[in-house]
């Protein structure tokens, strides 16, 4: 059932944009979202492993042509932010930094564009566990590590202005299939496909 | 400007299909693709649930020669093939003898069968299945095959909720196994009772002969894995005298992504320890 839900969601996304390409191009200037070379984008968002991480997020895109985007993300995620006290068992911290860079391609259309990335970096993440039970009160356990970070990235810019509502989506490719072709491995992309929203801001 | 725009619906397109092949090529559960297996059902007595148990035999099987270990799979449904394939694999780089591999089914709900005291009304049922599987399962086993009848001689393998009732035989019956791969265990369940029953009864257990691997996803982060299951591992490696006792953290793999390679990387500790 997941396996179907990540491909659908993958293939709607991809359905999705390409109906905002059009056959007969229209006259730019009358009818096309203006060209952003340059916007900073910060916003807020969750990972779909049932909304428990809160992520602080910033994504700047350059386009240096009007069809090529190169693109940096960066984002500070406190994870399972709703269950740090668990049936004696207490989450000290729990966060990651994920930093990538993108690569990708951006249609417009009347009021807004849609850029579709692909990103690899880099993802640190530290958490620490206790036990808060009298007889394992000096039993933790935590990781700090470092891990690749690869995927697809969707972002819309809605507005014509010089701030706009913008959205992204991020659908991870590790572990699976990058690490681990065997799909059981998607729990770990699962868990942190993000959602998020923002105001942008053309710069240029 | 045109041509550019069909090309490259033609390629999102293109993209899409080969997302979607990739993704439903992988979905095939393994089979078990190199040696006997032999099956049948079995009720049980103690909670009524009937069980499709598979046995999978090597294929150079000797049913008079030198005695087999037996690997008992909890998940047998999910991971028999997998199990059975890495035994015949491992055992033949490591030129030993191999197993047999049991592959226990669902009876009622895995949630029943595999917790040990009942927090609702799909928990519980531990200790009704472990009675099954030491009285029914292992005597018939034992029985119709050529399996090593003592304890040092079987292994039970689960993962999750299997590794949970694995760290409860462990702790509360340890005659029946002797050998425990426990793989992301849910020691958080019922405020780490299965932690308490070890401390409850390590004092009759601790000094016997026995082997323990442990595995986890480096990336289980939910704020319940990774302290119990430190937990467990130090009071094993604290208390017991004649233990041959191993951990692993799986890199970047999260709760099923590292099920796995923590059971390969079991089942060689077993195969180099026994």
């Amino acid at each position: 059932m997941k396996r179907f839900i990540v491909s659908l969601i993958i293939l709607s996304v991809f359905v999705y944009a390409n109906s905002f390409a059009q056959k007969n191009i229209p006259v730019i200037k009358e009818k096309t979202a203006s060209l952003r070379h340059l916007t900073i984008e910060p916003g807020i968002g969750i990972h779909t492993n049932f909304g428990t991480d809160l992520l602080f997020s910033n994504l700047v895109q350059w386009n240096p042509k009007k069809h090529i985007s190169l693109a940096t993300h960066s984002s500070f995620n406190i994870n399972n932010i709703s269950q740090r006290n668990f049936n004696g068992i207490k989450t000290e911290y729990n966060y990651s930094f994920n930093q990538k860079f993108g690569i990708g391609t951006t249609y417009y259309s009347k009021r807004s564009s849609n850029t579709f990335l692909l990103m690899a970096g880099v993802k640190y993440t530290s958490f620490k566990e206790i036990l808060v039970s009298p007889d394992y009160n000096k039993v933790s356990a935590g990781v700090n590590a470092f891990s690749p970070d690869y995927g697809l990235m969707y972002s819309l810019k809605k507005g014509v202005k010089k701030h706009f509502f913008s959205f992204r989506m991020y659908v991870p490719l590790y572990p699976f299939p990058v690490k681990d072709i065997n799909t059981w491995a998607l729990d770990g992309n699962m868990n942190n496909i993000a959602l998020e929203f923002g105001v942008g801001i053309k710069i240029k | 400007m045109k041509s550019i725009t069909g090309l490259t619906k033609r390629l999102l397109s293109a993209t899409s299909v080969i997302a979607l092949i990739l993704l439903l090529s992988s979905c095939k559960k393994e089979s078990f693709n190199s040696g006997i297996i032999k099956e049948f059902i079995l009720q049980s007595t103690a909670n009524g649930a009937t069980y499709c148990i598979k046995v999978g035999l090597p294929a150079n099987y000797n049913s008079s020669g030198g005695k087999y270990s037996t690997i008992y799979v909890l998940d047998g449904k999910e991971i028999f093939g997998y199990v059975a394939n890495k035994c015949k694999e491992i055992s033949d780089k490591q030129a030993v003898q191999n197993v047999l591999v049991v592959s226990i089914g669902y009876g009622k709900d895995r949630s029943i069968d595999y917790t040990p005291t009942k927090v609702s009304e799909v928990t519980g049922g531990a200790p009704q299945f472990l009675h099954f599987i030491e009285t029914q399962l292992v005597l018939k086993i034992e029985q119709e095959y050529n399996a090593d009848t003592s304890s040092a001689g079987r292994v039970i393998l689960g993962h999750s909720y299997g590794g949970l009732f694995g760290g409860y035989a462990f702790a509360v019956n340890n005659n029946v196994f002797g050998n425990y791969i426990l793989l992301s265990p849910s020691f958080w369940f019922d405020n780490l009772v299965a932690l308490q029953m070890e401390k409850d009864n390590r004092g009759a257990i601790k000094n016997r002969k026995q082997l323990v691997f442990m595995g986890i996803g480096e990336a289980e982060n939910a704020g319940r894995m990774q302290a119990p299951f430190e937990a467990f591992y130090q009071a094993l490696q604290n208390n017991y005298s004649d233990i041959k006792l191993a951990k692993n953290s799986e890199k970047n793999l999260d709760h099923l992504g590292s099920r796995n390679p923590n059971i390969e990387k079991g089942l060689n500790f077993y195969f180099q320890n026994r």
